[in-house]
């Protein structure tokens, strides 16, 4: 089959957004519906689908929407209602919007866990330590599943 | 002209600390923040008030309640949305400062006599970004209905506005130009957001005629 010629193709834009926390690893397709359901629940059918979102990649702490051009805006709004990708809890920080992904990549920084392996005791309960630049602190509760996280940064840790 | 996020709730309450959300906060563009509850914190690149929230049933418990010494020593006094004889005493107490969780109240609990008077006292009322991002289905069409009532009583009557995250962490903060969006769904435009998110520096020091002291 022959492809459309370029001039009748759906025109796309590209949305960078960087997944909170650091630390998250997440599934495209989970990330998939989660967008999905918040653009719908936001937007509406109708809406979202004449938007087109779709992930089309997600890693390294980011995760690139493409949608429709002209429906950017209405989907990044959508994108900050996104609160959890499969009972995991997230946020997305809307970085750029393009029309390529290889503009986007170049606005793609790695946010480097810095070196250390430690645990702190907080009441009761373990945490293990993840540091990362700008004096933040990752803190996770040690356990299997369902793990509780707290964000602290260095002065906050001295001082316990 | 200061960008403030009208409202957080740092560790205990949530789960980031004060420092960890005002580092985030000045990520995101702000330039100061609110902490709603005791944590105090001096950050070098974000101002950070104190803020503190007074739920009453009534406006008697109210008038008991602002002269507590925690809430003397609070930059913002916050009082939780009632019913619509509760809205409409409440915003003529001189002490507090702005009137929130308007968006759980019943339809028509902040009326137009309300409005007037919060106009005349320099009352603001809150909007919380919390119910826009985290409720779904009916619950998130009745928080925008309430917000869209709210701004057309602000646009006819001019009393001021604050924005919130109501943040508990800092995955529920959100960047201004995220808040942008987010307004844009109740019709607010980016002039009236603009000004909404630096109207908590005019409650601190509102515009009073100059007095000469000899």
């Amino acid at each position: 089959m022959r492809p459309r010629p370029p001039a009748m193709r759906t025109k796309r834009r590209y949305i960078l957004a960087r997944i909170l926390p650091y630390r998250a690893w997440i599934d495209q397709k989970q990330m998939y519906f989660s967008v999905i359901e918040a653009a719908t629940s936001l937007l509406g059918d109708a809406a979202a689908g004449l938007a087109q979102p779709a992930v089309v990649f997600c890693e390294g702490g980011y995760v690139v929407v493409r949608c429709r051009r002209g429906t950017e805006k209405d989907v990044a709004v959508a994108l900050s209602t996104v609160t959890a990708v499969a009972d995991e809890r997230i946020a997305l920080r809307t970085v750029a919007t393009s029309g390529t992904i290889h503009a986007l990549r170049r606005r793609m920084r790695s946010i480097r866990q810095l070196p250390g392996d430690e645990e702190v005791k907080i009441g009761e309960t373990y945490f293990a330590v993840y540091r990362y630049p700008r004096q933040k602190v990752d803190l996770v509760e040690k356990g299997i599943k369902h793990q509780k996280s707290l964000f602290f940064t260095e002065a906050d840790l001295e001082e316990r | 002209m200061k960008i403030t996020d009208a409202g957080i709730h740092p560790y205990p309450a949530g789960d980031s600390t004060v420092a960890r959300m005002a580092l985030e906060a000045a990520g995101l563009g702000f330039d100061s923040t609110v902490v709603i509850g005791d944590a105090v914190h001096r950050s070098p690149g974000i101002e950070v008030l104190r803020g503190t929230v007074i739920g009453a049933a009534s406006v008697k418990e109210v008038l008991k309640r602002v002269r507590d010494p925690a809430v003397r020593r609070a930059d913002i006094v916050y009082v939780d949305a009632g019913d619509i004889s509760f809205n409409r005493a409440v915003v003529s107490v001189k002490e507090v400062n702005v009137v929130r969780s308007i968006h759980a109240t019943r339809r028509n609990a902040f009326d137009h006599v309300a409005a007037r008077t919060a106009a005349e006292q320099g009352v603001a009322v809150d909007i919380s970004m919390a119910p826009i991002i985290y409720l779904r289905g009916t619950r998130r069409q009745k928080a925008l209905q309430r917000y869209a009532d709210v701004l057309s009583l602000q646009r006819r009557y001019g009393f001021p506005l604050t924005i919130s995250s109501d943040a508990r962490s800092i995955l529920g903060q959100r960047s201004i130009r995220e808040i942008h969006g987010l307004c844009a769904l109740f019709e607010m435009t980016g002039a009236e957001v603009t000004e909404a998110l630096s109207s908590i520096g005019r409650l601190i020091e509102p515009h009073r005629p100059v007095r000469v002291v000899e």
